[in-house]
C-alpha cells in the first residue's frame, strides 16, 4: 500500500466515524502531513465516490468534508425513517442571498437598491439561520453594516467555493430559463 | 386592451415589472413605456381591490414609470444639436432591470442547488466521549474548571442525543398501525367483560402518546353515536367510561 493510499483509507475512516464536517487542517494534524496533500487525498476520494455511483458521497463546502446520502435515495431513506426536513428559504431570502453572495462585502442599502423593496426582516432571519454574518462597516455615512455569506451558507447550497459560483455576465447564464440555471456546474 | 393580471407574489416592484415585460414579450433594451404603466398600474389597482397591501416601493416605481412615460411623450429637447443625441429616458430604469434580473437568476440557481443538498441527508457526530480514555480519570480531580468542563460536556452530549431523537422521529407509517377503529373495537371488548372501565385503564395498554390519542377520540366517537356513557367528575380526574344497551 503507497502512502497515499492509506493516508486515503485512514481519512475514508475518519469521515464515517467524524460524521460532521472534517476541516483539512484537523485531518492534517493526525498525519502530521501538509494540509494540501491531506486535501488532495480527500478530492481524490470525493472523486472516487463521485464515480462509484454509489448511495454515499462526499459533500465538500470550503475547507470541509462530509459523508452525505445520495439524493436520490431520499424517498427510501423516508419510508425507513421519518428525518426532518429543513425547509427551503423563501424566495425573497433566496434574492438576499444571492446578493449578498455577489457582492459581499455589502450593505443593506445597496441590497435594497438592487430588489427595490426593504429587507431588514429578511436579513434578521439569514443571520439568525447562520447564513450570512456581518463583517464589519462601511466607511460610507452613518457607517452601515457589511454582510457577508458564511460557511453554512456553502453547505446550505452545497458549494464547494464562492469563487465557483458562475459568473453573472456570463450571457448562458443569463439566458437559461428558470430552473436550467441548476445544470450550470458548480 | 384587456388583460389580465395573474395573481402571483411578487418580491418587489422590479420582480412585477421583469414578469410584465417578459410577458409581452418584450425586449428590455426597448421597452413599450406607456403599454408596461398602463399593465403595472393595472396590476396594482388589481391588488388594491383585492384588498392585500400595496407597499410605498411599487408605488415609487410606478411614479417612476409615469415620469418616463411623459418624458417620452414630449417632444426632444428644442433642436437638439446635431452632435449630442437625447437620452433615452428609459436608460436608467433598463439598467436597474438588467441588474435585478442578474440576481433573479443567481437566485434560482441557488433555489436548484438547494433542493438537491435538502434531498441528502448527514449523521449528526455521535458521542464519542465513551471511547475517550482520557477522561476517565479526570472527573475525579476536583478541580472546578475541570468539573464545569465535564459538566458542560454531559450537556453537549444530552443535547445531541436529543438532536438524533427529533431529526430521526419514528416514521408515521409504523405510527399510523392503530386506527380508531381498532380502538373502538378495543374498548367495546372491554365493556363486554366489565361493566364499567376508566379511561386510565385504556390508557395502559396504549404504546405511546399517539395511541393514547387516537384511543381518546375512538371514545369521543363512541359517546356521539350513544354507545357508551362517559363521565368525569372534577377536571383532569379520571374519566369513567361504561357500556349502554346500543
Amino acid at each position: 500500500m503507497t502512502e497515499r493510499t492509506k493516508i486515503k483509507s485512514a481519512l475514508e475512516s475518519m469521515l464515517f466515524v467524524w460524521g460532521d464536517p472534517l476541516d483539512v487542517k484537523t485531518a492534517a494534524q493526525v498525519f502530521e502531513a501538509e494540509p494540501g496533500v491531506v486535501a488532495d487525498c480527500l478530492k481524490e476520494l470525493q472523486a472516487e465516490y463521485e464515480e462509484r455511483e454509489g448511495g454515499i458521497l462526499i459533500q465538500r463546502f470550503g475547507d470541509s468534508f462530509q459523508l452525505c446520502t445520495a439524493e436520490e435515495n431520499r424517498s427510501y431513506i423516508e419510508r425507513l425513517c421519518n428525518p426532518v426536513r429543513e425547509k427551503k428559504l423563501s424566495k425573497s431570502a433566496l434574492e438576499v442571498l444571492a446578493i449578498i453572495a455577489y457582492r459581499q462585502p455589502v450593505t443593506r442599502g445597496e441590497i435594497e437598491s438592487i430588489r427595490g423593496v426593504r429587507c431588514s426582516y429578511v436579513l434578521e432571519g439569514l443571520v439568525q439561520k447562520g447564513l450570512i454574518e456581518e463583517t464589519g462597516r462601511s466607511e460610507a455615512v452613518g457607517r452601515p453594516i457589511l454582510y457577508g455569506t458564511t460557511n453554512l451558507f456553502l453547505r446550505h447550497f452545497g458549494i464547494e467555493n464562492l469563487s465557483e459560483l458562475p459568473d453573472l455576465e456570463d450571457e448562458d447564464f443569463l439566458n437559461a430559463a428558470p430552473g436550467e440555471g441548476e445544470q450550470l456546474s458548480i | 386592451m384587456s388583460y389580465k393580471v395573474k395573481l402571483e407574489i411578487f418580491e418587489g416592484p422590479f420582480d412585477l415589472l421583469v414578469y410584465l415585460i417578459e410577458r409581452a414579450e418584450m425586449s428590455i433594451y426597448d421597452i413599450r413605456i406607456s403599454e408596461i404603466t398602463e399593465q403595472y398600474l393595472a396590476a396594482i389597482d388589481e391588488y388594491k381591490s383585492m384588498n392585500i397591501d400595496v407597499s410605498t416601493e411599487f408605488l415609487v416605481l410606478a411614479a417612476t414609470l409615469i415620469e418616463i412615460k411623459s418624458k417620452m411623450l414630449l417632444p426632444g429637447s428644442a433642436a437638439p444639436s446635431e452632435e449630442e443625441i437625447p437620452e433615452d429616458p428609459r436608460k436608467e430604469l433598463v439598467q436597474k432591470i438588467l441588474e435585478y434580473k442578474k440576481f433573479k437568476q443567481a437566485a434560482q440557481l441557488l433555489a436548484g442547488r438547494e433542493e438537491t443538498i435538502l434531498d441528502r441527508w448527514y449523521k449528526p457526530q455521535e458521542d464519542l466521549a465513551e471511547y475517550d480514555n482520557d477522561h476517565a480519570f479526570d472527573v475525579l480531580v476536583l478541580d472546578p474548571d475541570r468539573f464545569l468542563a465535564v459538566f458542560r460536556e454531559f450537556l453537549e452530549k444530552r443535547r445531541r442525543l436529543e438532536e438524533i431523537q427529533t431529526r430521526y422521529e419514528r416514521s408515521p407509517r409504523t405510527r399510523q398501525r392503530v386506527g380508531i377503529r381498532d380502538k373502538m373495537r378495543q374498548i367495546r371488548r372491554y365493556l363486554t367483560a366489565k361493566k364499567k372501565i376508566t379511561f386510565g385503564e385504556i390508557m395502559t395498554d396504549c404504546e405511546d402518546r399517539y395511541e393514547v390519542a387516537v384511543a381518546f377520540v375512538a371514545m369521543l366517537e363512541m359517546m356521539r353515536s350513544g354507545r357508551i356513557r362517559v363521565k368525569q367528575k372534577v377536571h383532569f380526574g379520571e374519566i369513567m367510561i361504561e357500556g349502554t344497551d346500543r
